[in-house]
C-alpha cells in the first residue's frame, strides 16, 4: 500500500475485505487487490489533515520513480499536430474517401509543411540551437504518420536526468527554461517557442484550424467530393476529431500548460476564417496548379449543382438551366485552383454551386415577390386542368421546403445547446490549477449523471451516421421523411418554347449593382442591402445558407460575382452603394448564340 | 435570479467562443422548458449544461454554479419522480461546485431535511457545516455561520422534543441521557444567540420551552425579559407577548403583568391581547382601561366585536358613578370627538347591525345613549 500517497488511511475494503489502497491519476482511492474505487479523494485527505490540526502532517512526496512513468517521453508540437491529421484523415477514409488520400496527398503536404516551416527537413531549423541535438534527431527520423518519432537516445536523456526535479525541465534542454518563465510548463518540448510573439507573426506555425485547412487542401488535391462545407458540418457532428482531439494522443505524450493554449478549442472555426486560411496556406506551400475539376469529379459544378438540387427538393429540369448558365458565364475557366496565380482565389465550390441555383430560379421566377406566386396560380390552374399534371408550383414547394427547414434549423439549434464541448481528460494550464480542474471536471460529471438520471432520456440518443444530405424527400410513408419528393416535376408552365429552345416564361431579370467593390476597402454590403430585396430571395437566400453552414451575405456577395461575369462586363455598372438601388430590369433572351435582347 | 453577471449569459458578443454559443443556447433553452413546466427536459438539458463548471474563464464557474443549484432545486421540487436520495445526492454535489455558496447550500440541505422530518440528518449537515473552514471565505461569513449555529441549536430542540415523548413513556437512563445531552448542545447554541441583535422567536421558545421543562424558572424570565427589553434588539412585540404568558403561566403578580402589557399596548394598541389587558385595568384605573377601549376600537378589526363593546358598556357603567366621569370622559375622546359617533353609529352599520347581530345592537344604542343623551 501506498502509504505516502494515501496517507495511511486504513479502512478494509468493502468488497475484498483487504487494506490495500492506492491513489488512482486523479486523486481517487482504489483498493488495488480489487480495483474497487471509493468515494474517498486524495484531496479530502489533506484537507481533513490540516482542519484537524494534529500533528499528522500529510506527506507530500516526490515520489521519484512514480514521477518519473508520469512524465512520458518529451515530445515536440508539431508532433502532436501529426497526430491529429493522421486521426482526422482515418476518420475521412472511414466516411468513403480514397486510400490515396491519407498517405499520398495529406502525408506529402504535412511534410511540406514541415519542410516549408523548417521543422523538419531541413538544415535550418527553426527553432535556435539551443534545440540543435532534438530537430536533428526529428529531422532524420520517419516521418510516416503511423510511426512514433522520438528515439531511444532522446528517452534515456531523460532517464539520466536524476531525481525527478520538475524545475529543470529534461536532459539536453535545459536551456529553454532559462528564460525566466516558470519551469517546465507545458508537456511538449518547445510550446514555450512556439508561442512567442516572433513565431506568431510569422503566422507559418500550425494551429487547429489550420489542420482543418490542410486537410481541405488535401481533399481538393484528391478532387474529393468533400467540399469546405461538407468539412465543417461533419466537425460539428464530431464525425471528425476536432474539439478534444488532443485526448487520443498517446499515453506518454502527456499535455498540460501552454500545451493547452495550442491543443485546446473551443470554437468550431466559420466557413469565410477556413477558406482563408486554406488559401494562405496552399501559397505558404507554393503548391501548383492543383488537378484539374472535369466534368467526372463530383467537385464540378454541374454535378455539384445536381447534389444541391437533389438536396433543396427541386425539380431535375433544373439542372438543364443551371448548365446554361454556367456556360454563358464562363465558369470552366476558373474551376480549378492555381495557388500561385494571383488573379485565381481558392474557389469557393460549394457557395458558387448554390449561386448558380439561385440565379437559375431568379431567371425562371424573377423573385420579386409578385411574379413567381403569378407563375404558381398558372401552374396550379394548370394541374386541376390535367389531373396528370406534374407541373413544378413554387407555392408547394415554398410551403414544403418551408416546414422542412423550420424543423432542421430547430434541431440544430438544439444540438448546438447540447453539444458537449469539455473534454473527459481536462487540460490544465499550470500545476496548481490542476487540482482545481479535475475537482471541477468530477463534479460536473456527477452533476450530469444525477440530472441525467432525472430526464426523459437517460441515454444519450444514438449519433446519426454521416451524411452529405440534410433532408430526406421521398414518398409517403417513409420512415424518415422530410417531405414529398418534387425531382420528378416539370417546370412547363414556367418555360416557353421559342423557336429552337426553350426560354423561362418569365420574360424579366433584376439584380443588384454589380459592380465589385474594391476588396480591402469594404466588406460584404449585404446587411445594409438586405432591407431592399425581395422577401422571397432573401428566404431563398437563407435556405442555402442553412444547408452550407454559411453566413447569407456569403452566398448573397457570390451570387453577385456569378452574376457579373453571367451578364458581362461590369464596368459600365454603377458601384455598389450603400443603398443601391435595382437597375432596369434587363431583358434578357436564353440563346446562345445572339447577344440582342428580345422584347416580349 | 440573475444578476449583473448573469445578464452577460443572455448576450451574444461578437467574439464568442463556440462553447459560449453553446452554453448560451442552452440556457436559453432550459429557461424556456421552465416556463412550459417541461421538468424532465429540463434535466436533460440542465445535463448538457453541467459542463459550463468548467469554464475556464475567470469568474465564471462560480456564476454558473449558482444558477446550477437554484435551476436543479427547482427542477426537483417539482418533478414527479425527486426522491429524498436525489435531493442529498445533489446538494452534496453542488455544495462542492463553489466555495462561496458551499454555507448557503448546507443551510438549504438542511432546512429540506429538517422540512421532511429527518432531524438527524439535518444535525448532521449543520455539524458538517459548523466545522468548514476556507480561510478569507469562511471568515467573511461569519452571519451565516450564526445562522447555522441558530439551527444546529434548534435541531437540538426537535430531537430533545422526541426524545421526550419516547422517554416520558418508560424509565430509561440511556434515554435521559441522551435528552439531557442534546438539551445541553441545544442550550449552549442558543445562549450564544440571543445575544446577538435579532428576532429570534421560534428559537425563544424553543429554549423556554426546554426550560420549563428542566424548572429553571429564572432562568426562563431572565432570557424573556432580556429578550423584550434589551434596547440593541429591534422592538417586537412578540417578545412582550411571550413575556407576558409565561409570567402568568407562572402566576406573577398583577403589577409586573399590567407592566409588561402597558408596554405592548404602545406597541400594538390592536393586538388580541388587550381585551385582556382591559380586563385586568377594570379593577384598578378605569381612565385607562376607557382608553384601551377606545384605541381597540379605532380599529376595523376590533369594530364589530362584541366583548369589546361590552367591556366598553360596563366601564361606562362604572364610570357614570364617578364625579368627574365627563372630564374623563372628554379627555379619553378628545381628539376622536369629530368623526367618533360617524364611525361607529351610522345607518349603514346599524343596519348591518341588525340584521346579524342584535346584541351588538343594543349594546351600541346603549353606549350611543350614555354619550349623547340629547341627540337621536
Amino acid at each position: 500500500m501506498d502509504e505516502e500517497q494515501t496517507g495511511g488511511y486504513s479502512d478494509i475494503c468493502g468488497q475484498c475485505g483487504e487494506v490495500n489502497w492506492g491513489v488512482s491519476d486523479e486523486g481517487r482511492f482504489y483498493c488495488r487487490s480489487c480495483h474497487n474505487v471509493i468515494e474517498r479523494t486524495k484531496e479530502v485527505v489533506d484537507t481533513n489533515t490540516f482542519m484537524v490540526g494534529t500533528s499528522r502532517v500529510s506527506s507530500i512526496s516526490k515520489g521519484t520513480r512514480r514521477k518519473k512513468l508520469e512524465q512520458g517521453r518529451e515530445w515536440m508540437v508539431c508532433e502532436g499536430f501529426q497526430f491529429i491529421l493522421k486521426h482526422q484523415a482515418e476518420a475521412l477514409l472511414a466516411m468513403g474517401v480514397c486510400p490515396q488520400f491519407k498517405d499520398d496527398v495529406l502525408c506529402q503536404f504535412w511534410r511540406m509543411y514541415l519542410q516549408k516551416s523548417r521543422q523538419a527537413y531541413t538544415k535550418n531549423p527553426v527553432h535556435d540551437g539551443k534545440f540543435r541535438l532534438r530537430s536533428q534527431g526529428s529531422g532524420e527520423s520517419d516521418s510516416a504518420p503511423e510511426s512514433s518519432v522520438m528515439s531511444d537516445s532522446m528517452m534515456s536523456a531523460s532517464e539520466t536526468d536524476g531525481d525527478g526535479d520538475w524545475a529543470s525541465g529534461g536532459g539536453s534542454v535545459s536551456g529553454h527554461t532559462s528564460d525566466g518563465a516558470s519551469s517546465v510548463c507545458s508537456g511538449s518540448i518547445d510550446a514555450v517557442s512556439y508561442l512567442t510573439p516572433r513565431q506568431r507573426r510569422s503566422q507559418g506555425l500550425m494551429s487547429m484550424p489550420k489542420t482543418l485547412a490542410l486537410c481541405h487542401l488535401a481533399l481538393l488535391w484528391a478532387r474529393e467530393a468533400i467540399t469546405l462545407a461538407d468539412l465543417l458540418r461533419f466537425v460539428n457532428e464530431g464525425h471528425i476529431p476536432y474539439v478534444n482531439a488532443y485526448e487520443d494522443f498517446p499515453e506518454e505524450m502527456k499535455l498540460y500548460g501552454r500545451d493547452s493554449l495550442i491543443f485546446r478549442v473551443e470554437s468550431i472555426p466559420s466557413y469565410s476564417h477556413l477558406h482563408k486560411e486554406a488559401q494562405a496556406l496552399a501559397v505558404f506551400l507554393e503548391l501548383p496548379l492543383f488537378p484539374p475539376i472535369t466534368l467526372d469529379c463530383l467537385l464540378h459544378p454541374s454535378l455539384l449543382t445536381l447534389r444541391y438540387l437533389t438536396e433543396a427538393n427541386l425539380p431535375d429540369e433544373l439542372h438543364d438551366w443551371v448548365c446554361r448558365i454556367m456556360e454563358k458565364a464562363g465558369m470552366e475557366s476558373s474551376v480549378t485552383f492555381e495557388p500561385m496565380r494571383s488573379r485565381s482565389p481558392l474557389p469557393h465550390y460549394d457557395v458558387q454551386a448554390a449561386a448558380l441555383i439561385i440565379i437559375a430560379m431568379k431567371l425562371l421566377f424573377k423573385l420579386d415577390d409578385h411574379t413567381e406566386w403569378d407563375l404558381s396560380n398558372d401552374a396550379s390552374d394548370k394541374n386541376k386542368e390535367n389531373p396528370d399534371g406534374n407541373s413544378f408550383n413554387l407555392r408547394w414547394w415554398y410551403r414544403t421546403m418551408q416546414t422542412a427547414l423550420t424543423t432542421a434549423a430547430r434541431r440544430q439549434q438544439d444540438n448546438i445547446a447540447r453539444k458537449h464541448w469539455k473534454p473527459q481528460k481536462p487540460l490544465y494550464t499550470s500545476k496548481k490549477d490542476k487540482s482545481v480542474v479535475l475537482k471541477r471536471r468530477r463534479i460536473a460529471e456527477q452533476l450530469q449523471l444525477s440530472f441525467q438520471k432525472l430526464s426523459s432520456s437517460p441515454v444519450a440518443p444514438p449519433s446519426t451516421p454521416p451524411s452529405s444530405f440534410c433532408f430526406r424527400w421521398g414518398e409517403e410513408g417513409e420512415e424518415v421523411w422530410d417531405g414529398p419528393s418534387l425531382h420528378h416535376l416539370t417546370l412547363d408552365s414556367s418555360v416557353r418554347q421559342r423557336g429552337a429552345s426553350l426560354q423561362p416564361a418569365n420574360p424579366e431579370y433584376w439584380h443588384p449593382a454589380l459592380r465589385a467593390c474594391k476588396p480591402r476597402f469594404c466588406k460584404s454590403h449585404y446587411a445594409e442591402v438586405e432591407v431592399t430585396l425581395p422577401r422571397m430571395y432573401v428566404w431563398l437566400l437563407d435556405l442555402f445558407s442553412f444547408l452550407l453552414g454559411v453566413k447569407p451575405g456569403c452566398v448573397y456577395e457570390e451570387v453577385l460575382k456569378v452574376e457579373r461575369r453571367f451578364l458581362g462586363s461590369s464596368k459600365s455598372q454603377p458601384r455598389a452603394r450603400a443603398t443601391p438601388r435595382k437597375t432596369q430590369p434587363k431583358k434578357l433572351h436564353k440563346r446562345k448564340q445572339t447577344s440582342k435582347t428580345c422584347s416580349r | 435570479m440573475f444578476s449583473k453577471g448573469g445578464l452577460q449569459l443572455h448576450i451574444n458578443t461578437p467574439r464568442e467562443t463556440g462553447f459560449h454559443k453553446t452554453t448560451r443556447n442552452c440556457l436559453q433553452h432550459i429557461r424556456e422548458v421552465l416556463l412550459h413546466h417541461r421538468w424532465q427536459d429540463a434535466a436533460e438539458y440542465m445535463a448538457s449544461y453541467s459542463q459550463t463548471l468548467e469554464d475556464t474563464t475567470a469568474n465564471m464557474p462560480q456564476l454558473y454554479a449558482e444558477i446550477i443549484w437554484r435551476i436543479g432545486t427547482e427542477i426537483l421540487h417539482h418533478h414527479p419522480n425527486s426522491t429524498l436520495e436525489d435531493y442529498n445526492s445533489f446538494y452534496e454535489r453542488v455544495k462542492h461546485s463553489g466555495v462561496k455558496h458551499y454555507l448557503k447550500v448546507c443551510l438549504e440541505h438542511s432546512f429540506h431535511l429538517l422540512v421532511n422530518g429527518q432531524f438527524e440528518d439535518a444535525k448532521l449537515q449543520l455539524s458538517i457545516a459548523e466545522s468548514w473552514r476556507y480561510g478569507k471565505q469562511s471568515a467573511g461569513q461569519s452571519q451565516r455561520i450564526r445562522l447555522i449555529q441558530a439551527y444546529s441549536g434548534f435541531l437540538d430542540y426537535f430531537i430533545w422534543c422526541d426524545k421526550k415523548a419516547t422517554a416520558s413513556n418508560e424509565y430509561d437512563a440511556a434515554v435521559n441521557q441522551e435528552m439531557h445531552s442534546y438539551f445541553r448542545q441545544s442550550s449552549v447554541n442558543l445562549k450564544e444567540i440571543m445575544k446577538l441583535p435579532g428576532v429570534w422567536d421560534p428559537f425563544v421558545l424553543s429554549y423556554i420551552d426546554m426550560l420549563e421543562f428542566y424548572n429553571g424558572h429564572e432562568g426562563a424570565v431572565k432570557v424573556l425579559n432580556d429578550y423584550a427589553y434589551d434596547d440593541s434588539f429591534p422592538p417586537n412585540p412578540n417578545a412582550h407577548v411571550y413575556l407576558y404568558r409565561y409570567m402568568k403561566k407562572q402566576n406573577h403578580p398583577l403589577k409586573k403583568l399590567l407592566k409588561v402589557l402597558k408596554i405592548l399596548h404602545t406597541l400594538v394598541p390592536s393586538h388580541e391581547l388587550m381585551p385582556e389587558y382591559c380586563s385586568l385595568l377594570n379593577e384598578g384605573d378605569l381612565q385607562k382601561a376607557l382608553g384601551v377601549v377606545l384605541d381597540l376600537l379605532d380599529y376595523s378589526s376590533w369594530r364589530s366585536n362584541l366583548d369589546v363593546w361590552n367591556h366598553l358598556m360596563n366601564i361606562i357603567k362604572r364610570l357614570r358613578m364617578k364625579k368627574q366621569w365627563l372630564k374623563i370622559f372628554a379627555e379619553e375622546m378628545g381628539y376622536r370627538k369629530d368623526w367618533w359617533l360617524a364611525i361607529h353609529f351610522s345607518t349603514f352599520q346599524a343596519r348591518k347591525d341588525s340584521a346579524e347581530n342584535r346584541e351588538l345592537l343594543e349594546v351600541k344604542s346603549f353606549v350611543v345613549g350614555a354619550f349623547c343623551p340629547h341627540c337621536k
